[in-house]
């Protein structure tokens, strides 16, 4: 009879929480998005089963009390790998990828093995737009540090300003979310704000996703109809030589620049070279599918590990999730204006559609520049000219990081 | 807990010095690879036109053949050519419906097996 009524204490169903059981249902909702509506779902589905395996009571695959101990200094566990190796659980020991920022270059290399440079090479002033795109992040990093000063001037109580406001490194992390690009935002967080990782992956895959829903409105605010009928000139075509020599070039350029950009750019290049170079097509194919496939694996049900219902209900979640939304919002808009601003100066003038599609989101972003151009001209075929922006906008994104990581880690 | 402290000069510092490094790194990447189109574009290009150009001329009339490469309406004609001459040759099939007749030979390796799918026989 005693085992009996311990093995009924034991059930998860005696042991669950009222904000586990809320995490749950933000599990399922998420599954929900992911399989039905197919909003991401590569990611979104095993960020959504992550999230529902770490609020399961009793489960014991992710403990968030070990990663607190290996980030106190004070603890013995401090940056023991030794300890989450022995009283971790599985989804601990797979978090190690994400927290040495092992997976988002692997993801990055297999990104570079998928992506076709050949719009950037022939059109490189496509990086301006890119990197104008990248004016999201840095604007919600600003805007996330003044959260804290903004409620002090309003007399707030100082536990209130302590929980909803956010220090330098996580208003960094913020900000990344504007990169609109996962890997890149898992790679910053994971060394700047580890505690925020779970909601800000959550929001930057989301928002992606929501792509074709967030940008055409800005689009059509900031351009006038004659802007969005603006034709471009069919691109040159790229040798074969050029595609071979773009992927070394900038990575020892932009390594040389910003050591800390280097694990991202290398890797993103290390991909693209065994995809043009054509003598390793053994390594290529493996970094697009199986490599690729398994990182995903990896990395989204860790990081959907991570959004335990301490660190997801809250203040701050929310506030990631708005901030996130205006960093988008100022990516596509920064890209339009500088599009615009160039056309000023420029003899053959770019559509200011394609300046959006510098907010990465490859190639969803890219789509919608097409999408949004063709609604004003069917006959005009933005697509390739918006690839140019939308694989700058991976390399800025990279970039963007790298400063971040440099100045504020 | 959260800091509450903001070092506002460090912060305008990370916010304007970020953004104008992203946009000067990006420039002279863009430097570079127009450096690298400069240098790697023209002389293949003339290389591998120069026969092509010589086999258009056999076929096309003289003005398609002098048209410059880039106009629009030399591409299209050229492209109608082809698509009329290779829709032109087709294999020419007999219109006619035919049900090939499927016949199960006896053989000792499937007898059994003939003999069970063949009860309602």
């Amino acid at each position: 009879m005693g085992d009996i009524i311990e093995f009924f204490k034991g059930m998860g169903f005696m042991n669950i929480e009222w904000r586990q059981a809320v995490m749950l249902c933000i599990s399922f909702f998420l599954l929900y998005l992911a399989i039905h509506k197919k909003y991401e779902p590569l990611l979104l589905l095993p960020i959504a089963f992550g999230m529902l395996l770490t609020n399961l009571p009793g489960s014991g695959m992710f403990h968030s009390e070990l990663w607190t101990a290996f980030l106190d200094s004070s603890n013995p566990a401090y940056h023991s790998y030794g300890t989450i190796m022995r009283e971790g659980g599985l989804l601990d020991i797979l978090y190690i990828g994400v927290k040495a920022g092992v997976y988002p270059c692997l993801i990055f290399m297999g990104v570079g093995a998928m992506t076709d440079f050949g719009p950037l090479i022939a059109n490189p002033k496509s990086l301006l737009l890119g990197a104008a795109a990248q004016l999201g992040i840095f604007l919600t990093f600003l805007m996330a540090n003044s959260i804290g000063p903004l409620l002090e001037s309003i007399g707030a109580s100082a536990d209130v300003i302590a929980n909803w406001g956010f220090s330098e490194a996580q208003a960094g992390s913020i900000g990344i979310i504007g990169g609109a690009d996962g890997p890149t935002s898992i790679f910053l967080t994971s060394k700047l704000a580890p505690e925020l990782l779970g909601p800000i992956a959550i929001a930057a895959y989301s928002y992606m996703a929501l792509v074709p829903v967030i940008q055409p409105p800005i689009m059509r605010a900031l351009t006038s109809k004659q802007e969005r009928s603006i034709k471009m000139k069919q691109l040159r075509s790229v040798s074969k030589t050029e595609k071979i020599v773009f992927p070394i070039a900038i990575t020892t350029i932009v390594a040389l620049i910003l050591p800390d950009a280097a694990p991202l750019i290398g890797c993103l290049m290390l991909g693209n070279l065994a995809k043009e170079c054509g003598v390793v097509d053994r390594l290529s194919k493996t970094m697009q599918n199986e490599l690729m496939n398994i990182v995903v694996i990896f990395l989204g049900l860790t990081v959907g590990a991570t959004a335990t219902w301490t660190s997801f209900l809250n203040i701050q979640t929310i506030l990631i999730l708005l901030m996130g939304i205006l960093a988008f919002s100022c990516g596509t808009a920064g890209g339009i204006l500088l599009a615009k601003l160039m056309n000023l100066f420029l003899k053959e003038k770019i559509n200011p559609l394609i300046g959006s599609a510098g907010v990465s989101a490859v190639p969803m972003a890219a789509r919608v520049s097409q999408t949004v151009g063709q609604e004003e001209d069917p006959s005009n075929f933005l697509l390739m000219h918006a690839m140019g922006p939308n694989v700058a906008g991976v390399i800025g994104s990279a970039v963007a990081a790298g400063i971040l990581l440099t100045m504020l880690g | 807990m959260i800091m509450l402290s903001v070092n506002w000069p460090h912060v305008w510092m990370v916010t304007l010095l970020g953004f104008c490094l992203v946009l000067c790194l990006l420039f002279v990447l863009i430097f570079i690879l127009q450096l690298l189109g400069f240098l790697m574009k023209e002389k293949p290009a003339k290389q591998a036109a120069a026969p092509a150009r010589e086999a258009v001329a056999d076929i096309l009339p003289k003005e398609a053949a002098t048209a410059k490469s880039g106009d629009a309406a030399t591409t299209a004609a050229i492209a109608m050519a082809l698509h009329l001459f290779y829709n032109g040759i087709h294999d020419e099939e007999p219109t006619k419906v035919t049900i090939k007749k499927v016949e199960r030979r006896y053989s000792p390796w499937n007898s059994k097996l003939y003999g069970i799918n063949n009860l309602h026989r």
